[in-house]
């Protein structure tokens, strides 16, 4: 089995893996971070969205031998004391979550989407979080959250 | 947080785990020991299964067992139920619940259907071997139209079922009906097609279950919304007491109704688990969910009108012929009979109705609730035929609803069907609508819309809903030494927020520090009886037996707080969390503290003695209504259709929490407009394959193909047929969001001479619309059948 080196939430992680072992699978089996969630087979639901290298990406679809040397943050990194970043407590301040199934991968996406563009518009938003679903909120409220997110974390 | 009243928009305890990764879903537990399952599905639509051969399989690195219909034959164990709440044909004569066993036993009847079930230590070990257990097949010719279904030389499901039918349902006065038909000034008639569509949460169904040898007790962990419902079905199955199965639903990330049902995996997996000695994980991935999930809606009915001249409504007749799929599935022959038929007609006044709703089999993943079973099929095709009456016949739209909406005075009110309708305004709330979508200005919407070579269109949907699921709700109260108050409630959140909604009834109540309530819900180590979740239960029932429970302390309490006044129990009265007797008074934090201090009690009064169980149960189900109006803008040349306003007001009687009441009513709206524009389930006619089984091809609605909405709520009337007042609110954004949008496309389009086109209302249909312009067959989807 490869064996691979990789950052998570700030932590040097040297790991064997199996080849064909996803690296959703990898974050949610190997390393029990369960926060990252898989809500498809078809990579369209981006539950399983997570930072590599800054960038955000739907952790179904690559291998985990693929993120060797990469420096992943996944939802647990962004509050590692427990309290929540600006994009959280906006998401909670605006209901922009109900089941919670979503909500890691859409901060993930939002957080991304916000660090390439800190003060998008209403459309933007919507048009960012298009590789994220959510079948609870209607989305109103995480649009609201993300537009209310940027601008705390702008400030 | 103290003081926190019902109304107040409190943010969400639940949030803090879900925002923080910290959640716990089914797929986030792991038992030592634990092994994995996958199942093995039917490839076909209707076979017989000559054989299944699991030598193979068995062989294979890892696998440690293959459950077949050998096992549950030499097990004997039972059918899963029908819990319909209609069971009777309009002949008296009861419905056809043909055998459901967990696993095929003879014939599949769609793809999909559970064949075995494989268990090996690694999941890629189970799905591995699950290729490798080699069913031999003999094809038999398949249905999936439940209207085909219905006709003469159809294929057959079952033997000794004719024609497919399951049951046949009359509601309403038929005569009646039909004299007014005979003597109205004018009548239309429309077929409309209610597309089968799916819940699709976004976390799939999953379990783990586990048994314990020594005592022959099973746990279950099960992405369920309906914990003690299932529980009694599963041990039914498996010829075990109730009390052998502790089920508990962990966090759940989603339901809308697709896990109320009792599903045949988790009991293959609680046998599986006794087998082995060793827990078994279950997790279904999404395409399997496409397969084996209940779906929703699937109705094909002719809907008619009878109007006087001037355009009052004199009677509605409905014949429904919904498919539910191969089996009586838990409430599935229900939808399409009386649960389409209860709020036919909407708020509008009908001196007749009569409703004909038949459930058919046909050869496709069952039938059963979806956020609003019935109801958003009703209202649909109340609106739909009320906006081709106004379309066809040349009344305005609005006017026409308007002159039929029944007057506060009219309330209460038994409707035709049999509903009792205590209380609103419906024609303020309708008024109240139109005045939110014209200050959006309403004219410079259709202008730019129109500048900009789109056609403008609006519509407006009033909407009638009523309450359901189970009717009776346990809450269990614990007061703690450290200051916590554990509140245990039977119903099921699947991301509502009851954790904080059900607390903020107890703490208003009690007027206590709503932090200190520690919430457990869908657990029958828990609470001993629960309704789950369905039918937007929640507040009504749950909220209810909260409400009764404080109440209830209260009481208990009164003699604590009196030895600590100084004062006789029956001179404490209680208000704003303060027992006040004379001039003094004592909070209800010190008479709790108090009642675990021996000390501090009177005579015979033990600590713990506020600790309070209570069973709350429903009369007679609550009236939900409202309106919602859409105005949107249709792109003639590819047929896309985009919102430029939606509006709602509704009136769910008594609001607990503002913000929660908007999340439900949003997700709601999106689900219908999913429906109304996106999604469906399409089987192939001649194979019965799965066409949409994916996520690619069944299309979800993402963050720009919803609009923002306003949402005003009207709580003038509130109900009294509960103690808080509260009519429910989780289900009525999906039952008024299909017509608003599609009556507001055809608003649209009129111009092209297109009166009706069933949903989804896609580009490509939309374009093909245009292009018949008016053709259309009024009569084409049931011709004879209805
Ligand atoms: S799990 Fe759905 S996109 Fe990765
Ligand atoms: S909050 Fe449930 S899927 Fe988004």
């Amino acid at each position: 089995m490869p064996e691979i080196s990789l950052t998570v939430n700030g932590e040097q992680i040297t790991k064997s893996v199996e080849g064909r072992t996803l690296l959703v699978e990898f974050i949610r089996e190997t390393l029990k971070l369960t926060g990252t969630h898989i809500g498809c087979d078809t990579s369209q639901c981006g539950a399983c969205t997570v930072h590599l290298n800054g960038k955000a990406v739907k952790s179904c679809t690559m291998l985990a031998v693929q993120a060797d040397g990469a420096e992943i943050t996944t939802i647990e990194g962004l509050a590692p004391d427990g309290r929540l970043n600006p994009m959280q407590q906006a998401f909670k301040d605006h209901h922009g979550l109900q089941c919670g199934f979503c909500t890691p991968g859409m901060i993930m996406r939002a957080m991304a989407l916000v660090a390439e563009n800190p003060e998008p518009t209403e459309t933007e938003v919507r048009h960012g979080l298009e590789g994220n679903i959510c079948r609870c909120t209607g989305y109103q409220n995480i649009v609201a959250a993300v537009l209310d997110g940027a601008k705390a974390l702008r400030s | 947080m103290s003081n926190v009243k019902i109304g107040d928009s409190l943010k969400r305890f639940e949030d803090q785990r879900f925002l923080t990764g910290r959640g716990r879903y089914v797929d986030d537990i792991n038992l030592d020991g634990q092994t994995r399952a996958v199942v093995v599905r039917s490839p076909y639509a209707h076979a017989t299964i000559r054989s299944i051969d699991t030598a193979a399989a068995l062989a294979m690195e890892g696998v440690l067992l293959v459950v077949t219909r050998d096992d549950w034959q030499r097990e004997g164990f039972k059918p899963m139920p029908t819990k319909s709440a209609v069971k009777t044909n309009a002949d008296g004569t009861p419905l056809k619940e043909p055998p459901r066993h967990a696993l095929a036993i003879d014939r599949v009847r769609y793809v999909g259907e559970p064949v075995a079930l494989v268990v090996a230590e690694t999941l890629s070990q189970a799905q591995a071997a699950a290729e490798a257990v080699e069913v031999d097949y003999d094809e038999l010719p398949a249905v999936v139209d439940p209207v085909q279904a219905l006709a003469p030389g159809a294929p057959q499901l079952w033997d000794g079922i004719p024609n497919n039918l399951c049951i046949d349902f009359e509601l309403g006065d038929k005569a009646g009906t039909d004299k007014a038909f005979a003597e109205a000034d004018h009548v239309v008639s429309l077929d409309i097609l209610n597309n089968r569509v799916t819940a699709v949460p976004i976390e799939t169904r999953g379990c783990v279950a586990a048994h314990d040898a020594g005592s022959d007790r099973y746990t279950l962990w099960n992405a369920s919304q309906n914990v003690h419902a299932n529980r009694d079905t599963f041990a039914e199955v498996l010829n075990i007491a109730k009390e052998q199965l502790d089920h508990i639903a962990p966090d759940v990330g989603g339901g809308f109704g697709a896990k109320n049902s009792g599903y045949p995996e988790p009991v293959l997996c609680l046998y599986a688990a006794r087998r082995l000695g060793r827990p078994v994980k279950w997790i279904n991935s999404r395409s399997e969910s496409f397969l084996s999930d209940t779906h929703g809606r699937g109705q094909t009915s002719r809907v008619e009108l009878a109007l006087t001249r001037d355009g009052r409504f004199l009677a509605l007749r409905t014949s429904t012929v919904g498919g539910i799929g191969a089996y009586a599935w838990t409430v599935g022959p229900f939808t399409p009979t009386g649960g389409s038929a209860r709020t036919q007609g909407g708020p509008y006044h009908f001196p007749a109705m009569h409703y004909r709703g038949r459930a058919v089999f046909i050869n496709t993943a069952p039938m059963d609730p979806y956020r609003g079973a019935g109801r958003p099929e009703a209202t649909f095709q109340t609106e739909r035929i009320v906006e081709y009456a106004a379309r066809t016949l040349g009344f305005d739209p609005v006017e026409l609803r308007r002159k039929n909406l029944m007057p506060p005075e009219m309330l209460p009110h038994k409707t035709p069907m049999g509903l009792d309708v205590d209380s609103g305004d419906f024609p303020l709330l309708f008024e109240e609508t139109l005045k939110m979508a014209d200050k959006a200005d309403l004219a410079a919407l259709r202008a730019k819309a129109e500048g900009a070579g789109r056609k403008f269109g609006f519509a407006i949907a009033p909407y009638l809903e009523c309450t359901g699921g189970g009717p009776k709700e346990h809450a269990g109260v614990v007061f703690n030494k450290d200051g916590s108050i554990e509140l245990a409630v039977g119903t099921s959140s699947t991301g509502m927020g009851h954790e904080t909604a059900l607390a903020q009834i107890l703490a208003a109540n009690l007027g206590v520090d709503v932090d200190r309530i520690k919430f457990r819900q869908a657990d029958t180590t828990a609470t001993p009886l629960g309704g789950g979740h369905g039918g937007s239960r929640g507040m009504e029932v749950g909220g209810n037996a909260v409400k009764q429970a404080a109440d209830e302390i209260v009481e208990l309490a009164k003699p604590v707080a009196a030895r600590l006044l100084q004062s006789e129990t029956e001179e404490v009265e209680f208000a704003d969390g303060q027992f006040q007797a004379g001039a003094s008074s004592v909070s209800m934090n010190d008479v709790i503290e108090a009642s675990l201090d021996s000390d501090k009690l009177p005579d015979g009064m033990e600590p713990g003695c506020l600790d309070h169980s209570s069973v709350f149960e429903r009369g007679v189900i609550s009236i939900p209504n409202g309106v919602h109006a859409a105005a949107v803008e249709v792109d003639p040349e590819t047929g896309v259709v985009g919102f430029l306003g939606y509006w709602v007001m509704d009136d769910f009687g008594k609001i607990i929490n503002p913000m929660l009441a908007d999340g439900q009513v949003m997700g709601g709206v999106a689900q219908g407009i999913g429906q109304a524009l996106l999604e469906d389930i399409v089987y192939d006619p001649d194979t019965g394959q799965l066409v949409t089984g994916s996520l690619m091809d069944y299309g979800l609605p993402h963050a720009d193909e919803i609009p923002n909405m306003e949402i005003g709520y009207y709580e003038g009337a509130p109900t009294k047929k509960n103690p808080l007042g509260v009519k429910g609110a989780g289900e009525a954004g999906c039952v008024g969001a299909c017509p608003a949008a599609v009556n507001a496309v055809l608003d649209a389009l009129k111009d092209y001479g297109v009166t009706h086109i069933d949903m989804p209302l896609t580009p490509m249909k939309v374009w093909k619309a245009i292009r018949a312009g008016g053709k259309h067959d009024p009569h084409g989807l049931l011709g004879d059948a209805a």
